[in-house]
């Protein structure tokens, strides 16, 4: 995946948003962002051009139980350079804003990351479940999860909490 | 004047030009497509969630399921960000192996495009020719592997066995055969008149749209825009072999029927290159029984027959993934199926959803 990031422009980076930090042990650290700057940072990642990643390579969201994590993946199609970008957000509240402000291409990934994972995106136009039922109220992906049970009620499917095993 | 009227027209999940469970929802004005919005999850199986409870070589035969007809490139992008994770070192003689099986994977892929196209056209003898081109690759998997779609050969370490002289000698023989089955494709597609007429100037994807929408592979090399993994990132052994990446110019459904012919011409290069130097050696790296990676997280995207395949997997040190991410291309591309059906006639859609390419185990996942 050509190279990583240059450590000079993470620490530019760091020295330019207040909140940005990265483990200076790694190698290949990761851009941890506070939320709030998230947009602007990736505005800044695009548009600039000395770093243009121009390519949202790849976005998901990991449970750690205590938090979850967003992983963005860009890549940059001028200087085959990509970087990761993390952030942390209130597990109870999971809420961002959405990348299609500037990568119109993420609007199905955010809708699947929204429908596994529970993160609501903000401002992002068509915010709907695209894997699992529309009537389902679950995230799967989310470690507590325990699957629902289907019964069909009235002639439609429907889902419900599972009554304990005894 | 004649007063019109907008309807919605459900196509899927069970209609079979939509290349599986795919339902779109197209909306109709007359005969023209006013929007057509893809409906997924019918094949949803929850891999990602699956691969949490199993250790990493139990999730290897699950790539097989996500795009079942280029099974080969999965299990390659997979093994491949877990050899990444835990630092293992692939011999070069397995490197080779796994460069032939997939490339011989990519071309079988693109049959199933060849034929399914022609056949969603109207012509169920297109569909004869390419499947039985299609057996040939599939019947060299059978002798290296014994399977002949969902393979589980390329191993986290290497391949699963080495490649045996009959399997070399078969597809030595299939790659000399490739010109002359190209060259009777063209005679009975390309130079069709009715094939060109449907084919040209509809559905076109522009290279900023292209580039909108984040697609990859076959699609977005349809529109010009220069952009292979393989060449990119260089993995594997894909850096010794020299081949060219086919480009297209309108971006229109011909550009995406050319590119993937000119595909195959392409990695039948890359084949013959990696047979004719195929190096001596091991086939599997020393792979611990217990494969516990350390902690931390990898990605690692390799070009799958329909684009960028990405995996990325989070370790938390124990034999088991605590998360795995799969960053698959159909999935992606479908969001430009929108774009391309407006303003098409009803029979046009067919067209797109066929040059797309998408394949519903992998946007499902």
């Amino acid at each position: 995946m050509g190279t990583y990031f240059e450590l000079e422009k993470l620490e530019l980076l760091k020295a330019q948003f207040d909140t940005a930090e990265y483990d200076t042990e790694q190698a290949e650290p990761a851009l941890y962002i506070g939320k709030e700057q998230l947009l602007e940072l990736m505005r800044v990642l695009r548009e600039t051009p000395t770093y243009s990643f121009d390519r949202m390579g790849m976005l998901t969201a990991v449970d750690y139980k205590e938090y979850i994590e967003m992983v963005y993946s860009l890549y940059s199609r001028r200087y085959d350079k990509w970087v990761t970008v993390k952030v942390k957000l209130d597990r109870d509240n999971p809420e961002v804003e959405s990348m299609t402000q500037i990568w119109e291409g993420t609007n199905f990934e955010e809708r699947e990351t929204y429908d596994l994972m529970g993160v609501k995106f903000l401002h992002h136009p068509d915010l709907r479940r695209i894997l699992m039922p529309d009537n389902y109220e679950a995230h799967p992906l989310r470690k507590d999860f325990v699957p629902l049970e289907p019964r069909i009620e009235g002639g439609v499917l429907t889902w419900h909490k599972q009554r304990s095993m005894s | 004047m004649a007063q019109t009227e907008k309807y919605v027209l459900n196509m899927g999940p069970q209609h079979p030009s939509t290349h599986g469970v795919l339902q779109v929802q197209v909306e109709l004005d007359g005969e023209n497509i006013v929007g057509a919005k893809p409906v997924m999850g019918y094949l949803h199986r929850g891999i990602e969630k699956l691969m949490e409870s199993r250790t990493y070589v139990q999730c290897v035969p699950f790539t097989d399921r996500l795009d079942y007809v280029s099974a080969m490139n999965n299990n390659l992008g997979f093994c491949m960000a877990v050899e990444k994770l835990a630092g293992i070192e692939v011999p070069e003689r397995a490197e080779y192996i796994r460069v032939i099986c997939a490339e011989l994977n990519r071309i079988a892929s693109h049959h199933v495009f060849i034929g399914s196209l022609t056949n969603d056209l109207g012509s169920a003898t297109g569909m004869i020719y390419a499947f039985r081109d299609r057996e040939k690759i599939l019947d060299l998997f059978n002798i290296i592997c014994g399977a002949r779609m969902t393979a589980h050969y390329i191993r986290i370490g290497g391949v699963a066995a080495d490649a045996q002289d009959e399997f070399l000698r078969d597809t030595q023989k299939f790659i000399d055969y490739v010109p002359e089955m190209l060259d009777e494709y063209n005679k009975l597609f390309s130079g069709n008149e009715i094939f060109q007429a449907r084919m040209k100037k509809t559905s076109i994807i522009t290279k900023e749209m292209a580039l909108k929408f984040g697609m990859s592979g076959p699609n977005i090399r349809a529109s010009g825009v220069d952009y292979d993994i393989r060449k990119i990132d260089k993995y594997g052994a894909y850096g010794k072999f020299d081949f060219d990446v086919p480009l297209g110019k309108r971006g229109d459904n011909w550009d995406r029927y050319m590119i993937r012919m000119k595909e195959i011409a392409e990695s039948a290069k890359i084949i013959q290159q990696a047979l004719d130097n195929m190096p001596e050696g091991p086939y599997m790296a020393k792979v611990p029984k217990v494969l516990r990676p350390p902690k931390g997280d990898a990605y690692h995207r390799v070009e799958n027959t329909r684009g960028e395949l990405g995996f990325y997997i989070v370790s938390d040190g124990s034999t088991k993934p605590y998360r795995v991410h799969i960053r698959r291309p159909s999935f992606v591309n479908l969001q430009a199926l929108d774009t391309m059906c407006k303003g098409m006639l009803l029979a046009d859609a067919v067209t797109a959803f066929a040059t797309i390419d998408p394949l519903m185990g992998e946007v499902d996942c």
